[in-house]
């Protein structure tokens, strides 16, 4: 695998470029929470990963953060945190393999068009 | 309907009536990852559940409670673990099925007129999360974790915390099995206060030790997070 940073990934990308930061949309809608509503979960997920079945074997805690802080300062150095802590952790899963780029795409379709049903 | 109705309406917290793409891609990356047996949703779940309840507001108890209680606070120095168990925090079983990191040891650093202490994490971002909560955005970054190490008393200076030259400052580097917390000294002018009264100034910067106890400051420090300047591999 070549430096992580050097991983494009498609999805993220365009999601970056839409930009749909927390401060932006709590601003937009006057929401005063600071961290937006998914953050626990990303917790929950981090958390799982570290200490779940297989997923430190996949990805450690070590690993994770170290990729987070690169990629925090490189190719997401746009997004604020917890943003750009999401993103990186997506862009790990998906460049180790674990993830399929063509697999997210379809379920980020797939999960808005669910969210968007009502 | 009433008068009170309208008001309730009138006065309802706003809402995000949108979807946004870093939602999805939360759920996106949870599915497959539980589709892919990485972790089970019962272990997402109470993860979340863990990281929605924890906050600091035990460990500033812990801090109020020892300056009233002599006794208590030889507990809280000696065995940190079972302080905590007085103050509703067990660490063996922080969520009640586990903890969240390995096992680890907790130690609270006791400040002295003389010694100041302030802890960080060189290597990532562990942190005494059960008994603090998560930690503050700065803490995480590579900025801080390497410039408190290097700089410790320029890095305390733009929390907007000036030491006196003659007060030693000690930066403590958290690891997977150790963590800390700063216990500060009392401050003046809270004499006669109970419990509640003070641990509401203990807040989490004090307890990572980037500020001190005041009368009349019950909030963190905004901090401005910044990119290195010279990053470790440059």
């Amino acid at each position: 695998m070549c430096s992580i940073e050097h991983v494009e990934i498609a999805p993220l990308a365009k999601i970056v470029e839409r930009h749909q930061v927390w401060s932006h949309i709590a601003a937009k809608y006057g929401v005063e929470n600071p961290v937006p509503p998914w953050k626990t979960s990303l917790d929950g997920i981090c958390d799982a990963l570290d200490q779940g079945g297989c997923g430190p074997e996949i990805l450690s805690f070590v690993d994770r953060r170290n990729e987070e802080d690169t990629l925090s300062a490189t190719v997401y150095s746009n997004l604020p945190y917890p943003e750009n802590q999401l993103v990186s952790l997506a862009h790990s899963l998906v460049a180790r393999g674990v993830i399929d780029e063509t697999e997210l795409q379809e379920r980020l379709t797939g999960i808005r068009a669910r969210l968007e049903a009502g | 309907m009433t008068d009170h109705d309208h008001d309730h309406v009138r006065t309802v917290a706003p809402m995000v009536d949108e979807i946004t793409d870093f939602e999805v891609l939360e759920i996106a990356v949870r599915e497959l990852c539980i589709e892919k047996g990485l972790f089970t949703a019962d272990d997402h779940r109470s993860f979340t559940e863990f990281a929605e309840h924890i906050g600091p507001t035990p460990a500033a108890h812990m801090v109020a409670r020892a300056w009233l209680d002599p006794e208590f606070k030889k507990l809280v120095l000696a065995d940190a673990i079972a302080a905590s168990r007085e103050v509703g925090v067990d660490w063996l079983q922080p969520t009640g099925f586990g903890t969240p990191s390995d096992f680890t040891a907790l130690h609270v650093l006791e400040d002295s007129p003389t010694l100041h202490h302030v802890i960080v994490c060189s290597l990532c971002s562990c942190y005494p999360r059960p008994i603090l909560g998560n930690s503050p955005e700065w803490y995480r970054t590579p900025n801080y974790r390497r410039r408190i190490v290097r700089w410790p008393r320029q890095v305390l200076a733009e929390f907007g915390l000036y030491l006196p030259e003659d007060v030693a400052i000690r930066v403590e580097d958290s690891n997977q099995k150790h963590r800390f917390m700063v216990m500060p000294v009392r401050p003046q002018g809270t004499q006669g206060w109970d419990e509640d009264q003070l641990a509401a100034i203990v807040t989490r910067d004090c307890l990572i030790g980037v500020a001190l106890p005041k009368v009349g400051v019950t909030s963190n420090a905004i901090t401005d997070t910044r990119p290195a300047i010279h990053p470790a591999n440059h």
